[in-house]
């Protein structure tokens, strides 16, 4: 009586996992264009955006560390964005010690930005935050660009 | 109606309610008015004082939560302190002026291809507008060999039309996109292995011309550049973690052992204290893995 049942359960569940992953992928990229669009007036003042990125989806309240290799003698920012309307997000930047390293920071709802000014080159993290969102999970992104002046 | 010099507390003579009059104005404030708005700043104060990030952290509670995929600096991060810090002499740094035939070895031509692209941010430094040209095409060429000629065709021509009108932060982001749409093209193609392998050409391009300036002329600052353990430890890992029939390819198996020299080399030190002879022994390292790169290729 269950076979037929327990034929469609696997294609069901990759069909479930297919369409998990291409969701969470989309509410990433969204989040990128976010993000992207945030840091664009910098780019205007000379900042040069990356075209790579981190992403993901995070719980409210949850924290992710991004690592990132910074040179002393650059200026950096970092924006965080999603495409959740209401959700508020926080990024901070810390050395490798766990010491607050970053200049400058701010929290705008789905924005956030941290800046830099690296004391010695090295690995530093990134700390994400989601502080509070309507969804149970919230597609984030990290962009980042330097300064050559 | 009152009337004062003082802010006073008075009753409003059209509606009755308690309110709020401002010195010598006739304009009555509620005061429920008030006291919301006073309400709504001490909230907002503590939240801001609230949401002040915390001076450390114990990064030891993250290593469950740390996101996995790393950013690999593109050259031009680490070119613009060298610019700061010297007049470096970029177009001594160029790499050879040559078309690279297609090869059937597909893990050297990604290797190959993430050294070109490094090769046009030295180029860009130089502002060299014909070199940067031509390796712009280099780029295509070799792209089509590994089937992802399709996401760098458009790059590859504002590659060109920007370094015309010599804009030379506009062919930065290019390169930089070229070498994120080789990436994504390569993992929608499941061949994220090689796409690692471009970025290790690159970084490995971008570590031969950083040691090779240092080393011209040495000073702790220009140094400490080269001070990324995070980086030499992502690509051993990647390394360790190929497919066995890419790891038993010879450029690979050559490539992964000095890496592996690199990493002690990096790591021995403080940021501020690699000295001149580490300089030395990681630009022979960087050295030896391009030519073995470029040679295989020819």
């Amino acid at each position: 009586m269950n076979r037929p049942a327990s034929r469609f359960r696997w294609p069901a569940a990759l069909l479930v996992l297919v369409l998990a992953a291409t969701s969470a992928r989309a509410f990433v990229d969204d989040a990128l264009s976010f993000a992207y669009e945030a840091a664009n007036p910098y780019a205007e003042r000379g900042w040069i955006i990356r075209e790579d990125a981190w992403g993901g989806d995070l719980g409210q309240g949850d924290k992710k560390a991004v690592t990132a290799q910074l040179f002393r003698g650059n200026s950096y920012m970092f924006f965080l964005a999603t495409d959740i309307n209401g959700a508020a997000l926080r990024v901070n930047i810390y050395d490798a010690e766990g010491n607050l390293a970053e200049s400058k920071s701010w929290q705008r709802g789905r924005f956030a930005y941290a800046e830099i000014k690296p004391r010695s080159t090295g690995t530093y993290y990134a700390i994400v935050e989601i502080i509070s969102s309507p969804e149970e999970r919230t597609g984030w992104a990290l962009v980042y660009g330097f300064q050559r002046k | 109606m009152i009337s004062c010099t003082r802010a006073a507390l008075g009753t409003c003579s059209t509606t009755g309610f308690l309110c709020f009059i401002l010195p010598g104005s006739q304009v009555k404030f509620p005061a429920t008015v008030i006291l919301s708005l006073l309400f709504v700043l001490l909230l907002c104060l503590s939240t801001a004082l609230g949401e002040k990030p915390d001076q450390t952290i114990d990064l030891g509670q993250f290593p469950a939560e740390t996101v996995d995929s790393v950013v690999i600096p593109v050259p031009s991060e680490i070119f613009t302190v060298l610019d700061k810090l010297g007049n470096p002499n970029w177009r001594g740094e160029l790499g050879p002026e040559e078309n690279y035939p297609a090869s059937p070895n597909r893990a050297q031509v990604a290797l190959l291809l993430g050294t070109v692209i490094a090769d046009g941010f030295v180029a860009v430094e130089a502002e060299d507008s014909e070199r940067v040209k031509k390796i712009g095409r280099n780029v295509l060429t070799l792209a089509e060999a590994i089937n992802v000629r399709k996401s760098v065709v458009a790059r590859s021509n504002s590659i060109i039309e920007k370094a015309d009108a010599r804009e030379w932060n506009a062919v930065r982001r290019e390169f930089d996109g070229a070498l994120q749409d080789v990436n994504q093209a390569m993992l929608e193609l499941n061949d994220a292995q090689l796409a690692q392998l471009v970025s290790l050409g690159g970084w490995l391009r971008g570590t031969e011309v950083l040691t090779s300036i240092v080393k011209d002329k040495y000073s702790r600052d220009r140094a400490e550049l080269l001070y990324q353990p995070m980086l030499v430890d992502y690509f051993n890992r990647q390394l360790d973690q190929m497919t066995p029939r890419l790891r038993r390819q010879q450029l690979v198996g050559e490539i992964r052992k000095s890496l592996g020299r690199i990493g002690p080399l990096i790591k021995k030190s403080q940021p501020s204290e690699i000295s001149e002879e580490t300089v030395t022994e990681i630009n022979a390292l960087a050295t030896q893995m391009v030519e073995l790169i470029r040679a295989k290729a020819g």
